[in-house]
């Protein structure tokens, strides 16, 4: 990765700041950084960039502001410039159709009840939670992570991501369909439901 | 006032979840969730997916060497902390 050459930023308050402001965020940039790359050893070299980069455009960033946006903003980009141009892997979620409330139904059709249904979903490995999510394309797990795991508005997934509002529901929408379906399939596969 | 149906509440429901509809909107899907206890059903199940990917998915241990090495690194290219 290249690395420009930056004035740094000599203000001690501002690196005083960066550590009590930014540094708290690690957590959630790691999680985020490990169902991005979809592995310890990237996810790492993918946070350390994101902080070095945040590090250096941090005296210019307006305090007040959000602070937690902008440094996903930073990670997003950094994660789409640095790896995924060398993954070969598809760009959207499969076009068959997948009919809106499918593992809703998938479980009633089961013969779950419908009081029992997210029951059944906690029944699921952490594993394979991640999993499925890991396994959508990029830019849907990246609305889907952004919104569902995160938290963030759709206007700040807009920004984040710099995409328009519209693009950030079609895909967070289609996103959560082909997860719902990628669940479906590992529920049925561990027998948390009877064929 | 106008009452929204079942339809028009499932299509709105992800929206209603993720915490993007007005006022207004949102009161009417709210009063019909109180009453139609099927589209309470589904939001319910939406809102416990949501829950499971965010229980699941955004509370990674962190490696213990990671934020001494993101120090690290910032202070081998900006110099080491002030005081």
């Amino acid at each position: 990765m290249a690395r420009r050459p930056t004035a740094p930023p000599d203000d001690p308050a501002v690196r005083e700041r960066f550590e009590r402001e930014a540094m708290p965020l690690l957590p959630g940039l790691y999680s985020a950084a490990l169902r991005m790359t979809r592995n310890p050893a990237d996810a790492e070299d993918l946070v350390q960039e994101t902080y070095l980069r945040a590090f250096r455009g941090f005296g210019g960033f307006e305090e007040g502001t959000n602070l937690r946006a902008w440094m996903y903003r930073i990670l997003t980009n950094t994660f789409i410039n640095a790896y995924r141009k060398r993954q070969r892997e598809p760009v959207t979620v499969p076009d068959e159709d997948i009919e809106d409330w499918y593992l809703y139904d998938k479980l009633g059709e089961a013969g779950v009840e419908a009081s029992a249904e997210s029951a059944v979903l906690e029944r699921l490995p952490d594993e394979d939670v991640r999993r499925a999510l890991e396994a959508l394309p990029d830019g849907f797990r990246l609305a889907v992570l952004l919104a569902d795991v995160e938290g963030f508005s759709y206007k700040e997934i807009a920004e984040i991501m710099g995409i328009p509002i519209g693009t950030v529901m079609s895909r967070l929408h289609r996103g959560r369909k082909a997860l719902e379906k990628a669940l479906w399939e590992t529920v049925r596969e561990r027998g948390l439901v009877a064929d | 006032m106008s009452r929204i149906d079942c339809q028009q509440v499932l299509e709105q429901i992800e929206l209603y979840l993720d915490g993007e509809l007005s006022g207004g909107l949102r009161a009417e899907i709210e009063e019909h969730l109180g009453r139609c206890a099927p589209c309470m059903d589904h939001s319910d199940f939406q809102r416990r997916l949501k829950e499971l990917l965010r229980a699941r998915c955004g509370c990674d241990e962190v490696p213990s060497h990671l934020l001494d090495r993101i120090r690290a690194l910032i202070a081998e290219t900006h110099g080491p902390p002030p005081g």
